[in-house]
């Protein structure tokens, strides 16, 4: 997967640089209107029920302050991704017990001819697995700074 | 989309889920990636839970649709079936009534579910 690849799944109207939510709830929500606004998904209580769900599983927080919930739903026709930041860190039920601050919300529909759900979901794990990365992912203001740090992550 | 396709939707995406999470090379590499994936008891409540809300009459023709096909439900998007992608004639009506049969494609028979 090339870099624009990957950049292709993520759009400014899916970047938020600073969560209004405080909690690990209202994070999953305030993630699903924003993908809920986009014109290929369109049923945020469906998205967030489903999310919810998955979770329910076992947070789908990875410690170093990082969250990535995904998950399918007949509700998506396209693969979309929410970047998302909290300076202040929200509780989320990280395996490391600290709260997150860098959110990617990953949905995907069921049919995925192209088999790219796994494969991305591996991508965004491996970038923030770098400290580096996530230093920077922690510093964009912009949509532009959050896609040239991750075309850096590639190069890296 | 009225609560009835709703409803279905619902149920097929937690059964899918479960599905697909309960694949072990499905969630052997979830794992590998750090997510935790083990706590199916709860998937199982709220599939109960959902079932007793679902007509018994939908819930058979769900079930039949089921058996063909891995997605009994699918999205109508832009007039097209996205289950066998034929377009659909228009005169089939979005939504359903509180009683009358479900919105279904007339080629493959999945039950449509408008945005």
């Amino acid at each position: 997967m090339t870099a624009e690849q990957f950049l292709s799944y993520f759009g400014p109207q899916r970047f938020i640089k600073e969560l209004r939510a405080r909690s690990k709830d209202g994070v999953l929500s305030e993630l699903t209107r924003v993908l809920a606004n986009d014109g290929d998904i369109r049923d945020p209580s469906l998205l967030l029920e489903m999310i919810r769900r998955r979770e329910s599983l076992g947070s789908t927080g990875l410690g170093n302050g990082v969250a990535v919930p995904h998950g399918r739903s007949t509700a998506a026709t396209r693969t979309k991704v929410v970047f998302a930041c909290s300076k202040r860190g929200i509780e989320f039920d990280a395996p490391d017990g600290a709260p997150c601050r860098i959110f990617f919300l990953i949905v995907a529909p069921y049919e995925d001819h192209r088999h790219e759900y796994l494969p991305l979901l591996g991508k965004i794990v491996e970038t923030v697995s770098e400290e580096s990365s996530r230093q920077k992912l922690l510093g964009v203001e912009t949509f532009e700074e959050f896609a040239e740090a991750m075309r850096e992550a590639f190069r890296e | 989309m009225s609560d009835r396709v709703q409803r279905l939707v619902q149920l097929q995406d937690l059964e899918l889920m479960i599905d697909e999470l309960q694949d072990p090379d499905h969630k052997r590499k979830e794992e590998a990636l750090g997510f935790s994936v083990e706590n199916f008891a709860q998937l199982e409540k709220a599939r109960e839970r959902l079932l007793k809300q679902i007509p018994k009459q939908d819930l058979r023709s769900y079930r039949r649709i089921r058996r063909r096909h891995v997605r009994a439900v699918v999205p109508v998007h832009n007039g097209i079936c996205l289950g066998c992608f034929q377009t659909l004639p228009t005169r089939i009506q979005r939504g359903s009534s509180a009683s009358g049969p479900l919105p279904a494609c007339e080629n493959c028979g999945r039950i449509l579910y408008w945005f």
